[in-house]
């Protein structure tokens, strides 16, 4: 038990400063067991008797895995896997660069530095349980306590092939056979016996130092991140910090023999003189803390430490000096190197540069051009100004209407996604999808005046006719938040379908109308059903819920100026086919639903017979309610639906037309869209002056806006919102991620199923290989880059793969995308962001219910006492930092319909906004995983769980 | 005798007694008013009965939730609302996709109007502009589909079930579950759910009252002093047994029912009803409303029964007869019958299986169809003789006064 836990009798005078050192931190944690960190291990684990073990470690990649976060590399490699953060501080990245990254505050004790990265305990385990001697002594004991012993499959975790390293780093691909051998660390069976004489040469030769040693880990305190130029890592990755562990090779115990020392290097002063800072000086010259396993320490150069390092004395150069800092000078390394083993002249410049650590700050955010991305846009009830949400630079572009020129740019939340104004026009509201919050503006002064919190990724935002109460979809959680517009308070939150997205209020103010992009939850085989919800706008309440039949990605939502009916735009996917019906026009075909007042609806396509309508977005409609006008982000274009011709032709159909006919037909769009209008690159929003001359569009993808002259139906001008002239290759791969340009008369984008690159929530037949055979749910793109292989089968190594060739063949069906478009699509797709999760903030400590999760997750014993073997628990298939072994597995889970057993392991990344799961979709909810589809307990032992411990389970899976 | 049982029998014959005059002296200065025999509280004369004639999806009414103009019920076979203003009747069973045919429970979210339904068998759902969303021990975290009681708690959904209570927070997504591993509850059958001034009450059969704080997240038990005893060995000492089947908490006092009497609970002093000693008709209780801290309503196998007025242990009980097709309501006051009126018949079945207090009227669910009360003229408490004499009864009703 950790309070027992007794450390191993020392032999060395080392060790025992390290004893003394940590033996202060071996105070009881409530609980267990706990990352005690490679300093403890190597109290028994160094030295020859040992066989070096820990120099042997220290002189691998490993020892320095963290420091190698602080590379410009690694910054690059975060840019093509999405990864927001700078890598030393990224999950993600800590996750294969450092041991126990994800750990919470308790799991690791005080003598763990998570800059010593990949320790020990990354393999074998956290150690408190079983480090002690006598348990180390059993094996079978010490396996009870918690100690691992690695196969390969260990090393793949991190080690598989992950292509943003590849795209940034040179080398041998990774060798495992070889791997093993360079971390190889035997313990002799017969060690040498001269350590026992080391400690007498080593100590006391110089004396106690005038100042204390405090130790390089001491230093680092201060003198890490990118704020003071990395200079912890740099030193890390240096020779300096090798220095002493290269005593523990065979090659230095060669050279000191020839130099005349007999025995272990690490033991003698004539070598540690020039190895190890603070070498030679007693026991009272150290702090405790001081490792002079560390090498060539800071204070080699800058002299002990320990009365200048207070960072009050720092700041303070004539004191610090006082305090004993020296002004390193070309004598110091002179000493050491002039004498040198290797032959060669020492050039003391050379030197310098090559272990120069500047303090000045390094930068380590995204190299990209910041573009706009204007999503939605709005005018100020004066028709006096253009408000347009930018979501890549999180600011809202004020844009004159009279001049056509940006008034202003107003920093707001970050991916900011819809505007909408209060009624008198004094107060504009904009909604921060990347913050959960709401800005809300001051209209004169272009202010921010307030933030309001609101719920997960919120996207529509819209004021009730009053202009009382503020509604504010929050996409990522399925709901309404109803805030008072004078408080700004959130009074409460209503349930709405799937991914509600947008919303528009009837002209009496009395209904809003809240579009849903996901359909419902749907049984096997069965087409979408998705759902516009009904507010009662005078109660604040959801009034009802209307459905629309075989319609999925319901976004653009106004009503008709009657306020008989709102028209919203959908896709009506054919995902129960294969998709190769392309070329029949019968894949996805788009278009617009008419919501009437009391819940009918009506089906158009806008598609045309040689040329689609792809990713219709959004919509507005001139006030006298003769036109609509309807954007479509995949084709560049705005469709002008003249409604009195849209209305007869439905008047004049049939019931049996107008529900079965009509909404598949191709043609039918000819008969009442009046135009198409060109626009700039993905148009998504749309608005209209209150006069119905002009209307504006948010052109998402070339940050700029295209104004509409609706009497001459063409586009008369594009306002630029001042973005980047360059375009980067991330940002052409987007432009082709959004276009249809790729498909067979232009019916579908890499976005219509990947809508912002998440999913679509359906189960698609692909291959033609019979109708029905091998459903596959859709997945995210949110953060894949590494997780390769892809498919659900595991098929597809690559993006590239995945989007070029096998595209073309099962969706596209014409020529492919070229290998430069292929490069910038699979660059775009990498850098499509995880979104921060929900349920635990970066580094936030678990909640009780997490954290009992997290030992389910990781038990390896059932709760009769049973061991689990490995591919039975959660944490064997799915480890971390992308929680997965991405490798194929048979979970059971195999329907009549499958005609493969085995399907790829999905990575868990905010797993829960990407229901349905399970390779074919049929589990809505992540406990549907195991108490429906787990019978055998082929997916995890999990079957003796109770209630309560599969609850815990999910909530932990929530925070991966 | 050792010194372990002296102890122990000095403590029975010295401090409990000394207990229980302490309580004595302590409600003393609670005492009740003086009143006289004409003294009397409202009865409610002006009744309107529903049924599957009516459009009821089933006779047996579980549970009866008002909502405004709505008033939704829930019954053995579907789910039903009665619009006040039109007296229409709409219903759902599960062909019109309610997702379980017993209705057991519901609950209002006061913000939302949403509707939370405890199915018996079923789990819980959530009835929300027409859609029923169903969450159930496969597809959520419920703890057990026999869901006896629902209440809302701030963005929380309580649910107590026959293995335990679980909530769930409607924005998170998470799921809790409170057992005998986390909660005081010897037994996990949990009957009712009461949620008020930061406080859960949950009624468990077995385990009594248990109180959780929402802001400390401590429970608290009340258990039956006298241990499982189907006697009241000391009365007044807490409540009267553990089979517990409803909570009400309202102006900071706690009413509860069990199989074997009920209680009541201001903070400091318990107080035990039953039949032999007040106006309840039956031990029986299958739930507890109350209206306030004088005030509740006990639905009984044996005709629905008011604690009328708290201090003078004033009670009414409505009862139907129905080969006379006349119904009586019988005031009483300690052990007295002070009147019993014969009156319209009121509950359509004397077995009473929930109350729901409705402004000034009442709704009364029975294992015979629902009951609706018009409180027209209603009056708390008592009326005292000097105020009636100028007050004009809005109905001339046959009286018998007096009794044993």
């Amino acid at each position: 038990m950790r309070n027992s836990r007794s450390r191993p009798v020392v032999l060395t005078g080392l060790a025992t400063l390290l004893a003394a050192a940590w033996g202060v931190s071996s105070t009881a944690q409530p609980r267990e067991p706990v990352y005690v960190g490679v300093r403890v291990c190597s109290e028994c684990h160094s030295g020859p008797e040992a066989g070096h073990q820990f120099s042997t470690w220290r002189l691998t990649p490993h020892a320095k895995a963290f420091a190698t976060l602080s590379m410009e590399e690694s910054t690059e490699i975060a840019r093509l896997s999405g990864i927001p953060e700078a890598p030393h501080t990224a999950r993600v990245c800590l996750g294969c660069h450092a041991t126990a990254a994800d750990a919470e505050e308790w799991e690791r004790d005080e003598t763990f530095l998570i800059e010593d990265g990949i320790q020990c305990e990354t393999c074998h385990g956290p150690g408190s349980e079983y480090m002690d001697e006598e348990v180390m002594r059993n094996r079978e004991l010490a396996m009870e306590r918690g100690l691992k012993m690695p196969s390969g499959s260990t090393c793949m975790v991190c080690h598989g092939p992950k292509g943003s390293h590849e795209a940034v780093l040179s080398g041998e691909p990774y060798d495992l056979e070889k791997a093993l051998q360079t971390i190889a660390h035997p313990r002799p069976e017969s060690p040498p016996v001269e350590a026992s004489t080391r400690s007498s040469e080593t100590q006391a030769l110089l004396g106690s130092s005038q100042h204390r040693f405090t130790g390089v880990m001491s230093c680092t305190k201060c003198h890490s991140g990118p704020e003071m130029g990395f200079q912890f890592s740099k030193w890390r990755m240096g020779p300096h910090a090798r220095a002493f562990a290269v005593l523990g090779t065979p090659t230095a115990r060669e050279m000191a023999k020839r130099s005349g020392v007999d025995g272990d290097p690490q033991a003698s002063y004539a070598c540690l003189r020039c190895h190890a800072t603070g070498a030679g000086h007693d026991a009272a010259s150290f702090e405790v803390g001081f490792d002079l396993r560390d090498g060539v320490q800071c204070e080699s150069c800058h002299g002990a430490g320990a009365d200048y390092s207070p960072e009050a004395v720092m700041l303070d150069p004539p004191a610090a000096t006082a305090a004993g800092l020296k002004k390193p000078g070309p004598e110091m390394c002179t000493e050491c190197h002039e004498q040198g083993h290797a032959g060669a002249p020492f050039h003391y410049q050379a030197a310098v540069a090559k272990i120069a650590h500047p303090k000045s700050p390094v930068a380590v955010g995204a190299a990209e051009p910041v573009y706009k991305t204007p999503i939605n846009l709005a005018l100020t009830p004066d028709g006096s100004e253009l408000w347009v949400a930018c979501e890549a630079s999180s600011s809202t572009v004020v844009v004159d209407t009279a001049t056509h020129e940006v008034l202003t740019e107003i920093e707001v939340g970050g991916q900011p996604h819809d505007v909408s104004f209060q009624p008198d026009g004094r107060r504009a509201y904009v909604t921060n999808r990347l913050d959960d919050t709401l800005s809300v503006i001051d209209v004169e002064t272009h202010g921010v005046v307030a933030t309001v919190e609101v719920g997960d990724e919120p996207h529509g935002v819209l004021l009730d006719a009053p202009g009382e109460l503020i509604y504010v979809l929050n996409s990522a959680q399925d709901s309404v938040s109803v805030i008072d517009a004078e408080t700004l308070q959130e009074t409460k939150r209503l349930t709405t379908s799937r991914v509600p997205w947008s919303l528009s209020l009837s002209p009496d103010g009395e209904k809003i109308f809240v579009t849903n992009t996901l359909s419902d939850f749907v049984p096997p085989r069965t087409p979408p059903m998705s759902e516009v919800t009904v507010i009662d706008a005078e109660r604040g309440a959801i009034e009802d819920r209307f459905i629309v039949p075989g319609a999925n990605l319901l976004q653009g939502v106004a009503w008709h100026p009657s306020g008989e009916f709102a028209i919203v735009t959908l896709n009506r996917t054919k995902n129960l086919v294969p998709m190769t019906r392309l070329l029949q026009g019968w894949t996805i075909t788009n278009g617009i639903g008419i919501v009437w007042r009391d819940g009918r609806v009506d089906q158009v396509l806008l598609d045309q017979p040689d040329i689609a309508f792809p990713d219709a977005a959004d919509i507005t409609m001139t006030s006298d309610g003769r036109l609509a006008l309807v954007t479509s982000s995949g084709s560049d274009r705005v469709a002008i639906v003249n409604l009195e011709k849209l209305l007869s032709m439905l008047g004049e159909a049939s019931p049996e037309e107008r529900e079965r006919i009509i909404p598949n037909h191709l043609a039918k769009s000819t008969e009442f869209v009046e135009a198409f209008v060109k626009t700039g690159l993905s148009p998504r929003g749309i608005t209209l002056s209150s006069d119905d001359k002009t209307a504006y569009v948010a052109n998402t993808l070339d940050d700029t806006v295209t104004v509409i002259d609706l009497e001459r139906l063409e586009a008369v001008q594009e306002i630029d919102l001042g973005g980047p002239d360059l375009i980067s290759q991330t940002r052409w791969g987007e432009q082709l991620f959004h276009s249809a340009d790729i498909t067979f008369r232009r019916q579908f984008s890499c976005h219509s199923c990947h809508p912002d690159g998440h999913v679509d929530g359906i189960t698609y037949d692909i291959e033609p290989d019979g109708i029905g055979t091998d459903p596959v749910d859709n997945r995210t793109l949110r953060g894949i880059f590494d997780t390769a292989p892809f498919k659900w089968s595991g098929l597809n190594p690559s993006l590239q793969r995945q989007c070029g060739p096998r595209l073309a063949v099962f969706f596209t069906r014409i020529e492919p995308f070229t290998p430069t478009e292929l490069e910038a699509l699979e660059l775009y797709i990498t850098t499509i962001p995880r979104p921060p999760n929900r349920h635990r903030a970066l580094g936030a400590p678990l909640t009780e219910a997490q954290r009992l999760g997290k030992a389910v997750y990781e038990r390896t014993h059932t709760n009769g006492g049973r061991l689990i073997p490995p591919n039975g628990r959660c944490i064997n298939c799915h480890p971390g930092p992308l929680f997965t072994d991405r490798q194929q597995h048979n979970v059971g889970t195999q329907s009549p319909l499958d005609r493969e057993d085995t399907f790829d392991t999905p990575h868990l990344t905010n797993i829960y906004d990407s229901a349905p799961y399970l390779h074919d979709g049929t589990a809505f909810s992540l406990e549907e995983i195991w108490t429906r589809f787990n019978t055998y307990d082929q997916h995890g032992v999990t079957n003796d769980l109770t209630k309560d411990q599969l609850n815990h389970l999910i909530e932990y899976l929530k925070t991966l | 005798m050792n010194l372990l049982k002296a102890a122990r029998l000095t403590f029975v014959l010295t401090v409990i007694p000394m207990m229980g005059l302490a309580a004595e002296v302590d409600q003393a200065a609670d005492r009740a008013p003086e009143v006289s025999d004409l003294d009397l509280p409202f009865v409610y004369t002006d009744w309107e009965q529903f049924t599957v004639e009516d459009g009821l999806p089933n006779d047996h009414v579980f549970a009866v939730e008002v909502d405004g103009p709505r008033v939704w019920i829930g019954t053995e076979d579907g789910l039903a609302r009665l619009d006040k203003r039109t007296g229409e009747i709409r219903s759902w069973k599960e062909e019109d996709g309610l997702p379980w045919r017993v209705v057991s429970a519901l609950a209002v979210h006061p913000d939302t109007g949403e509707v939370w339904l405890g199915m018996f068998g079923g789990g819980l759902a959530r009835f929300s502009g027409g859609r029923f969303d169903h969450f159930h021990q496969l597809n959520s975290g419920l703890v057990n589909d026999v869901v006896y009681g629902v209440c809302v708690e701030n963005e929380n959904i309580w649910a107590a079930t026959t293995a335990g209570a679980s909530r769930y927070n409607t924005r998170t997504g998470e799921w809790t579950i409170y057992t005998e591993k986390n909660a005081p509850m010897e037994e996990i059958w949990n009957y009712g759910c009461s949620y008020a001034d930061g406080k859960v009450y949950l009624g468990v059969w077995g385990s009594g009252v248990l109180e959780f704080d929402i802001e400390t997240e401590n429970w608290k038990d009340y258990l039956d002093p006298d241990g499982e005893m189907e006697i009241d060995l000391y009365r007044d000492d807490g409540i009267v047994h553990v089979i517990t089947t409803g909570v009400s908490y309202v102006d900071k006092t706690l009413w509860v029912t069990t199989y074997f009497g009920a209680s009541r609970y201001d903070g400091r002093h318990w107080r035990g009803y039953f039949k032999k000693d007040s106006g309840a008709p039956s031990d029986f209780h299958n739930a507890v409303q109350a209206r306030s801290a004088n005030e509740a309503w006990f639905s009984t196998d044996k005709g629905l029964a008011q604690v009328a007025d708290f201090p003078t242990d004033t009670w009414v009980v409505y009862t139907t007869d129905h080969a006379s097709n006349t119904g009586q309501a019988i005031i009483t006051r300690g052990e007295r019958v002070l009147e019993t009126r014969t009156i319209p018949p009121n509950i359509p079945h004397n077995y009473v299986l929930w109350t729901e207090i409705d402004g000034d009227d009442l709704w009364v669910g029975t294992s015979k169809g629902l009951a609706n009360a018009k409180g027209g003229g209603f009056f708390p408490g008592l009326r005292r003789a000097s105020d009636q004499a100028t007050t004009v009864e809005p109905e001339e009703q046959p009286t018998n006064r007096g009794g044993s």
